[in-house]
């Protein structure tokens, strides 16, 4: 019986190769956090990954409480979220630094209230540091205009597209807002019993938190020259403050252009036949 | 096989248990092969020339206790100063070895329980296990700890066979994809590492409760960082001790509890792990195949899920 090549093909050299490693060869490795996907979309844009990249920071959250009856920011704390998030990052890109990347792909912002301490909280940037093989098509470097390696919140595929559409990404953008909504005096409550009924000073609490929030973020985006941000995501994080204290927080990855045109190829559409 | 009617309390502990054996022996003539691949998995790596040849699995039970637990002040050389600055001590880096049993103690769970399913691999003539579920957890309040690892065991349309059976946790669909961009899964790798720190003076201001001021608690971020840094480090030797190129990293966990080995003193007991599979590359010198086509899928998709 012949066997076709290419029904030889993949696994005869994936085994071959896994035939020659030998236990403790020198290799120049690296790690990543990034999905299958993920790590080959981006290779395939043109980046090697270089390594996982992480920072952290065990942060104590003062302690504040808005007015019973008043829409306030709190900035104590609105301080605290976001100075201890700039302490995680910080240090990612720093690792990031030394690793002499181009940039971070797959940045994932988490915070975790610990148990062992009152208002203690571990915030955490993870990503994968990333080098490209060719310099941008506009002459200068890929770092942003900081001197700082590029941060990314964009999933790998999301990254694949964004520098197929010639884009490309120049920091992690964030603005935080701790908000204290207040609370209905009793008549106005009692008042509006049965009734469908707006409730206005909710509202404008709403309103005034995110529009805080996501001006804070086009600020820092100005500051990169930016010309837009992408992926956007506009999050309540009731943390641990109670109903009427939630912070609104905006995050996204501000982007340049890299060419004038920016077309992709038409998307060929597909069913998948799994459920998922 | 004789071999295979011993029992349990005649084994002697190395290669595997009876039951195991028996379950290879019975495999040798039977013709049906089970594995824990679904559908798609199975499609995808019998595409490429991987046909799965039986679920395996390994496990052991073993009792963990903490071991050498003391403080982690005496051991970095404060003696018994209350206003002293403490220091953070890792159990990879020598120096203090009061968790380096408790470590050694995870790690041969750990690696006892790959090692037996790859065992069981090998006797049903695999060259690899794919979709590996490598999992620990107590049996009870006495520190019975069981790890099992548990995959579907596949062989290659080929002629040469790997040095080493390959493991990887990535599931079928993944491990395709892998193949045809040129990187075969080579080993499931973890990293651990224990940390302690003694809260000092500076650390107990930091964090006390109701203060209204806003400071990072240097003492415990040292403490997580150094940890997970340790477990990072750890994870990458052991990667390329497989002789790796590269690794794909899939669960990070790190859990951070208070001890108090004495009245008014109190300790922080940080455990980081780091779990993923060493990949290596096989397209030397060429590029690797680009071939991938813009589709939209015509379905809802969560636009922040990450598949």
């Amino acid at each position: 019986m012949t066997t076709e090549p290419r029904e030889l093909g993949l696994p005869e050299d994936a085994m071959r190769r896994l035939a020659e490693m030998r236990p403790g060869q020198a290799t120049s490795l690296f790690t990543s956090d990034l999905s299958v996907n993920e790590f080959l979309l981006v290779r395939e844009a043109g980046f090697r990954p270089l390594g996982l990249v992480l920072g952290s920071s065990i942060y104590h959250v003062g302690f504040q409480m808005g007015r019973w009856n008043k829409n306030q920011e709190l900035t104590t704390l609105t301080q605290a979220m976001y100075h201890a998030r700039e302490l995680a990052m910080t240090r990612m890109e720093a690792e990031a630094d030394m690793l002499g990347a181009d940039g971070v792909v797959g940045v994932r912002l988490e915070i975790e209230f610990k148990e062992f301490g009152n208002d203690l909280a571990e915030f955490i940037a993870v990503g994968t540091a990333v080098k490209a093989e060719e310099p941008p098509p506009t002459g200068d470097g890929w770092r942003n205009n900081t001197g700082k390696p590029f941060t990314s919140d964009l999933s790998g595929q999301d990254f694949w597209t964004l520098i197929q559409a010639g884009y490309a990404p120049l920091g992690l953008v964030m603005g935080s807002c701790v908000y204290h909504i207040a609370h209905q005096r009793f008549w106005q409550a009692m008042g509006n019993i049965g009734q469908n009924t707006e409730i206005p000073q909710f509202t404008e609490a709403l309103y005034d938190a995110r529009e805080l929030a996501m001006s804070r973020m086009q600020a820092e985006a100005e500051q990169l020259h930016a010309e837009g941000i992408v992926g956007v995501q506009l999050l309540s994080l009731p943390h641990r403050w109670g109903g009427h204290t939630t912070e609104f927080f905006a995050i996204g990855t501000a982007v340049r252009p890299l060419r004038d045109d920016h077309v992709i190829d038409t998307p060929q559409l597909v069913l998948p036949l799994t459920d998922r | 096989m004789a071999i295979a009617s011993l029992s349990m309390s005649e084994w002697d502990g190395r290669g595997l248990p009876p039951a195991a054996q028996a379950r290879i022996a019975r495999a040798s003539t039977a013709h049906v092969r089970t594995s824990l691949l679904s559908a798609p998995a199975a499609a995808a790596l019998g595409g490429l020339g991987l046909e799965p040849v039986g679920e395996v699995m390994g496990c052991v039970v073993e009792h963990i206790g903490w071991g050498g637990v003391g403080c982690g002040l005496y051991y970095s050389g404060m003696g018994g100063m209350s206003y002293g600055y403490a220091r953070t001590q890792i159990s990879g880096q020598g120096g203090y070895a009061g968790y380096a049993p408790y470590v050694n103690a995870l790690y041969y769970g750990y690696e006892q329980s790959l090692h037996r399913m790859l065992l069981e691999a090998q006797g049903l003539g695999a060259d690899g296990v794919v979709g590996v579920r490598w999992t620990q957890e107590g049996l009870d309040e006495t520190g019975n700890r069981e790890f099992v690892a548990m995959g579907t065991a596949v062989r290659a349309r080929s002629t040469s066979r790997p040095a080493r059976i390959f493991s990887t946790d990535l599931d079928g669909p993944d491990v395709a994809k892998l193949l045809h961009g040129g990187w075969a899964p080579a080993a499931l790798v973890i990293g651990i590492s224990v940390g302690v720190r003694h809260d000092d003076y500076y650390t107990r201001m930091q964090a006390r409760p109701w203060s209204n001021t806003n400071v990072e608690v240097e003492g415990y971020t040292e403490l997580v960082t150094h940890t997970r840094a340790d477990a990072r480090e750890q994870f990458a030797v052991r990667v390329g001790h497989t002789g790796a190129d590269a690794a794909i990293v899939s669960d990070m966990t790190l859990r951070v509890s208070e001890v108090e080995p004495s009245d008014g003193h109190r300790d922080h007991v940080a455990i980081a792990t780091m779990t993923g599979t060493g990949v290596a590359k096989f397209h030397l010198g060429v590029a690797a195949r680009t071939d991938t086509l813009t589709v939209m899928p015509m379905r809802t998709l969560s636009s922040r899920s990450r598949p």
